[in-house]
């Protein structure tokens, strides 16, 4: 009797022994998941000045005085891309559905104030939807800048962005600015300058291959002058708020699975050699600080690739200060730069 | 009796000794059956999707002679497999395998050729374009990407060693799902996409209920994480690039070098969830133990070391047979490049 219960705790040790090992193994997964956390769950390691809009994971959240909340817009579509609306607590931020994207008005405490696009389409033909992206509003207030598909035909697989020009109290679509190269992507990330023309980037197929290039315009559908090289490969434009300084993202000479953030001085024609401010990163999405002393930018804390905010402070000076890493686990849309505005 | 009073003690001391023995080893056999249950789903599959073995019965049938006929070219490199620590080449597969179509009766989407030195932790990858119009091993001529859907991985090789005079050591073939399914695995991917990437005409056969509806695809452009379906829809999609199947070969090398890179954090403890991942969408012929010893190599490549080639202008021309529209290889530039990346040993 003493024997067989012996060996029935065996048994029973045996078979929890196994079942340990089996979890201990699963527990030494890599956690690597895609999903991480809303950014109200944590705290930024310092707090920046100002209100910042940034998007994470459909959602738009308000950073102020080191703490995140969320914007809790509907949650029918993903939420992204917000640009500060000058003079107003308010940003226009695109909605973007499985086929189309919408941009709306929307306080800077998450009250709807308004659709200001219509790009779904009642048909059943699905290219008739479009899609609008980066929304910029002008210094007036109310002139906004769009990247949008059209004109398109449906028979055609030619589909390419162009910057639109609009207006805050009526359609977003009132005036096609500039012609992009077919079959290329276009022409995206506008920013308008006070004097009306505006800069943007522009793709360009050089050699077989896609590059992007910084591009100045003066009126619709003048020839741009293009600020970089085909070699550069830079985009996605940020102006400082001076108008003095333009932070951009190259990829040109790298292995093309990395970036650079450079900043340039710009003149109103022309930018100045530019300078590399971090390089072999994946940066992107620069926005400058309201009182231009320094920008943001995403890039990834570590390897498991979630893009976090980093701060420079001194970017438009010949001497920054090193990078510092503002949040750690909240993976930000690295495809939406943060609206930052004083207050 | 002094003999047997002090013997006693020291049977009970032995008899203990082999108890204890019994139980450590008992212990061990648990350990061993709980890591068993653990890989048992992995090894399952492991055995299943590799050791394939590629016919090459046909590679002296291919009509090589049409596509080499202006080229000059060396002899056709020896078909043995390369020795463990030596280069050798690898042909990577991939499929749109949805409900279109019939099971193994599909296109090669992707093809491409990848040269991996071990010692020098170098890699050259080139891609062949599906359109390419060359002569196949079962016969004809046609675009490459219908070797596969003709005689399955075995034609696709024994093609691409008859048209690039390139001896391949191994295939991996990967489907649709079994791309997203790793992606997500790995927890996504970080991508700098090189242009926004829209089409209004992207097949919806992993989506919707129809597999030959349309849907819209819009890839922004610039670093970002993508998931499996998100990075499915930036190497796939090709109608709104004007350098068409040139473009996507380019998106397609971007998203295996991101891969790499998130192979990295990979250990011991992710091969089932990976296997499982995979499981009904790839197969090599590369057994386990040859899979197993690439894991750490992948990681260990840098980037500075990956030679990335597409056989652009001139190396290929657009034209049209019949009603297809094709790239034609211009073999005199072509198989010099091959032979100087990919070297007969």
């Amino acid at each position: 009797m003493r024997r067989f219960v012996t060996v029935l705790v065996l048994l029973a040790l045996m078979g929890a022994f196994a079942f340990g090992v089996n979890r201990f193994l699963a527990s030494r997964r890599t956690v690597i998941s895609a999903t991480v956390q809303a950014p109200t769950k944590s705290k930024p390691k310092f707090a920046l000045p100002g209100v910042m809009i940034v998007a994470q994971d459909g959602q738009l959240y308000r950073l102020q005085d080191g703490e995140f909340t969320s914007l809790d817009l509907p949650t029918d579509g993903q939420w992204m891309q917000p640009a500060a609306v000058p003079g107003q607590h308010a940003v226009v931020a695109v909605e973007r559905f499985a086929a189309y994207s919408e941009v709306f008005l929307v306080s800077d405490s998450g009250t709807l104030l308004g659709q200001l696009s219509h790009n779904k389409t009642g048909s059943s033909t699905i290219q008739y939807n479009h899609w609008m992206f980066w929304p910029r509003v002008a210094q007036d207030g109310h002139t906004v800048l769009v990247s949008y598909d059209a004109p398109k035909s449906i028979d055609s697989y030619e589909i390419d962005f162009a910057i639109w020009k609009g207006d805050l109290s009526s359609s977003l679509v009132q005036e096609q600015l500039s012609d992009p190269n077919g079959y290329t992507g276009g022409d995206t990330q506008a920013q308008p300058l006070p004097d009306g023309s505006f800069i943007y980037a522009k793709y360009t197929i050089n050699n077989e291959a896609l590059l992007s290039q910084i591009a100045l315009q003066k009126g619709a559908h003048d020839d741009p002058a293009l600020l970089t090289s085909t070699d550069d490969d830079c985009g996605q434009p940020a102006l400082s708020p001076d108008g003095t300084q333009l932070a951009m993202i190259c990829i040109g000479g790298t292995s093309g699975q990395s970036s650079r953030l450079e900043v340039a001085s710009f003149n109103g024609t022309a930018l100045g050699t530019p300078r590399v401010l971090v390089q072999d990163c994946l940066c992107s999405s620069p926005a400058w600080a309201p009182d231009g002393s320094g920008l943001v930018y995403y890039n990834t804390a570590d390897a498991t690739g979630h893009f976090e905010l980093w701060w420079l402070a001194g970017a438009a000076t010949a001497a920054p200060k090193p990078t510092k890493l503002v949040t750690t686990s909240d993976d930000f849309d690295a495809t939406s730069a943060p609206a930052w505005t004083a207050s | 009796m002094r003999k047997r009073a002090s013997a006693r003690p020291r049977r009970r001391w032995r008899r203990r000794l082999v108890a204890g023995l019994l139980i450590a080893l008992c212990f061990v056999v648990a350990g061993a059956g709980g890591t068993l249950a653990y890989f048992f789903p992995a090894i399952v599959t492991a055995f299943q999707v590799t050791g394939h073995t590629i016919d090459r019965s046909k590679e002296s049938a291919a009509p090589s002679e049409s596509a080499h006929a202006a080229a000059s070219v060396a002899p056709a490199p020896s078909p043995t497999s390369a020795a463990p620590g030596q280069p050798f080449t690898v042909l990577l597969l991939g499929s749109d395998n949805d409900e279109k179509f019939a099971p193994g009766q599909v296109l090669t989407q992707s093809m491409i050729l990848c040269r991996i030195n071990p010692a020098t932790k170098q890699v050259v990858m080139l891609s062949l374009s599906r359109d390419m119009y060359v002569p196949l091993s079962t016969g004809g001529t046609d675009k490459i990407d219908k070797a596969y859907l003709y005689g399955g991985a075995s034609a696709a090789v024994t093609t691409v060693e008859n048209d690039f005079d390139v001896h391949v050591d191994h295939y991996a073939w990967i489907g649709l799902l079994g791309l997203v399914n790793l992606i997500d695995k790995v927890g996504g991917i970080d991508v700098v996409a090189t242009n926004p990437v829209l089409d209004d005409f992207y097949p919806a056969d992993i989506s919707g209920t129809n597999p030959y509806d349309y849907e819209r695809v819009a890839v922004l452009p610039g670093p970002q994480h993508m998931n499996g379906i998100q990075a499915l829809e930036y190497v796939r999609s090709r109608h709104g690039d004007l350098r068409s199947d040139y473009g996507r070969s380019q998106r397609q090398q971007e998203v295996l070098l991101a891969l790499r890179a998130k192979a990295k954090l990979l250990g011991l403890s992710d091969l089932p969830d990976i296997a499982n991942a995979m499981a009904n969408d790839f197969n090599t012929d590369m057994s386990i133990s040859q899979v197993a010893s690439l894991l750490p190599l992948a990681s260990n490549i840098t980037l500075g070391n990956v030679q990335q080639i597409i056989l652009l202008p001139p190396y290929t021309e657009a034209a049209q047979v019949g009603s297809q529209d094709v790239l034609i290889a211009n073999w005199n530039l072509i198989l010099p490049l091959v032979h100087q990346y990919f070297p007969a040993q």
